[in-house]
């Protein structure tokens, strides 16, 4: 399955939320705004619609996406105003994989959760909430994962202050 | 409680120490861990029970927490390889192949085909001696302790083989960014060749120590049923995946490095789980699965053996590691599942964001559904059948 088959297969069922498609490419050393794209379609979809976005590419006959591998967030840097969402699905019936990116604003970073779509997404949305602050709406479980439950900022986040003391103990 | 002291008709010092001596048989609530044999390393459930009957499970982690991803903004490409070998430290190979791989699909670095072909006995051999330690540990949480020196008398030998390839025993950083780190020293391959032929002598003892064990098939037979459904809902990969009957290796079916040519020469199958003692998807099958993979593992090395080939291990990397900007999702089959690697650059020295999926991360979170309703006596037999590395899960 090449990527144009996906992502017109996408566009052809309506995918709610789909807001377009990065090809595969190779940088170009002439070109630095371009940025090189590997491993895999990469689509962009609205944040707000996330989770109906994945129902139907796990419900669609024409995509059967059984499998959600991760999903994860980023923070590409200290002044960008928004964070990304990477999910990562995959089809093992179709052999096919699909990376979708939403955008949420570092303000306000609240998305509705994916849990109940893929139950795999609780963990990972809980990683991603104590990492970067993101919020997912109507989570079942919404407690730290990796981190104490106490701890201060979210430290994959680029702003993020390294602490100098925990419990009293210095950390310098 | 108070009705019971009313009953007896007893004062208030009696109440008060018929509390104290009663055993409560409901709901209660027990911790396995944070130390516990079977939790392989710092992992905590909390497990309520009625009486035998769990009820409910649930998984604390963070032990084992070392920040891997901050790190890997903080450090330049080539610096990162090194705790890529930290987080699952039983199949380190593995790990440096996936960042290498994520690494290398930015850059479009061409790999000389006997570091390829090197590249894959390693990770093969890194592969046997992981599902060693998950099949000889296995044998030890259910009572078998036998099989655990069988096993750990192989793996000697496969870590003494990568000691004498690259000097260590458990964190290789061997596979690098664009090559290997060195060539194979002189008569290494004939020692791997002669390592093939022993452990798959020895290899027919596991079926006999173990697997057809009345024993061990009593304790994990129809014991942990992870059916085919739950199994994808959960993102869980790997042979946990297998063994719930899902036909899906990502070797096969989405190949990477030259795995497309070795399956196509007929050099390894799937196992899959069929249920053959129990149910399908139970912790035997699990075990099975593992175990034939490791002949499956031993048949790839022998292919790559007999075609190896001369020439550099190492492609036309520049003096300073410099990534285009971009972003890349590569994902490969560990032994565990599937361990993706999604990097981010920004044409700088290093990544801005380096995420780490870990397989034994998502096959965890599948117990909170799997131990409820099972014996308090087999919640380990489960815990132990999905072979986490709490190095990965906390990362």
């Amino acid at each position: 399955m090449d990527f144009t088959g996906i992502h017109d297969r996408l566009s052809l069922i309506r995918a709610p939320g789909l807001l377009g498609a990065d090809l595969p490419r190779k940088a170009d050393p002439a070109n630095k705004s371009l940025r090189a794209r590997a491993g895999g379609p990469f689509v962009s979809v609205e944040a707000a619609l996330l989770p109906q976005f994945l129902r139907v590419c796990r419900d669609d006959p024409r995509l059967c996406f059984e499998m959600l591998v991760d999903i994860s967030a980023t923070d590409p840097s200290k002044s960008a105003t928004e964070l990304w969402v990477n999910v990562s699905l995959l089809s093992v019936s179709a052999r096919q994989r699909l990376q979708i990116k939403s955008s949420v604003p570092k303000q306000a970073p609240r998305l509705p959760t994916c849990s109940g779509v893929y139950p795999a997404a609780n963990w990972h949305e809980r990683e991603c909430a104590e990492m970067f602050g993101l919020v997912f709406e109507g989570h079942p479980d919404p407690r730290h994962i990796l981190l104490p439950e106490d701890w201060i900022g979210h430290p994959l986040r680029k702003d993020y202050e390294y602490p100098k003391t925990y419990h009293g103990i210095s950390c310098e | 409680m108070s009705n019971e002291a009313s009953i007896h008709g007893a004062g208030e010092h009696a109440a008060q120490r018929e509390f104290e001596l009663e055993v409560r048989a409901q709901d209660m609530e027990v911790n396995f861990g944070p130390q516990h044999p079977a939790t392989h390393g710092v992992m905590r459930v909390l497990v309520r029970s009625d009486g035998e009957v769990v009820t409910g499970a649930q998984a604390h982690l963070g032990y084992l927490h070392r920040c891997a991803e901050k790190i890997g903004e903080n450090v330049e490409w080539l610096m990162y390889l090194p705790y890529t070998d930290r987080y699952d430290y039983l199949s380190a190979m593995n790990n440096n192949l996936g960042y290498s791989m994520a690494v290398e699909s930015l850059m479009g670095i061409r790999i000389p085909r006997r570091a390829e072909l090197l590249r894959v006995i390693c990770v093969e051999l890194n592969r046997v001696g992981s599902h060693l330690i998950a099949f000889g540990t296995y044998g030890m949480d259910v009572g078998a302790m036998t099989p655990f020196f069988h096993c750990f008398r192989e793996r000697e030998w496969m870590m003494a083989l990568f000691e004498k390839i690259c000097g260590a025993r458990l964190t290789y950083s061997y596979i690098r960014i664009g090559g290997l780190f060195n060539d194979a020293p002189p008569g290494w391959l004939e020692e791997v060749a002669r390592f093939c032929d022993v452990f798959e002598e020895r290899w027919v003892e596991y079926e006999q120590l173990l697997l057809s064990s009345h024993i061990f098939i009593q304790r994990t037979a129809g014991v942990g049923v992870l059916s085919r459904e739950m199994a994808l809902a959960f993102g869980v990969t790997g042979p946990m995946l297998r063994a719930s009957g899902v036909d899906w290796d990502l070797r096969r079916d989405m190949p990477y490095s030259i795995y497309a040519e070795i399956f196509a020469a007929g050099a390894f199958k799937v196992p899959l789980g069929s249920g053959a003692k129990g149910k399908l998807g139970d912790c035997w099958d699990r075990t099975w699965v593992r175990v034939m993979e490791m002949r499956e593992s031993i048949g790839i090395v022998r292919w790559c053996l007999a075609h190896m080939v001369e020439g550099p291990v190492v492609g036309d990397l520049p003096k300073v590691l410099r990534v285009p900007a971009g972003e890349s999702y590569v994902a490969i089959e560990n032994p565990r599942g599937e361990l993706g690697h999604y990097v981010v650059s920004d044409g700088g020295r290093g990544s801005i964001r380096t995420r780490v999926r870990g397989p034994s991360f998502s096959n965890l979170a599948v117990i909170e559904e799997l131990l409820p309703g099972a014996l308090v006596g087999d919640a380990i037999a489960i815990i132990g059948s999905i072979d986490i590395v709490v190095g990965e899960t906390d990362r």
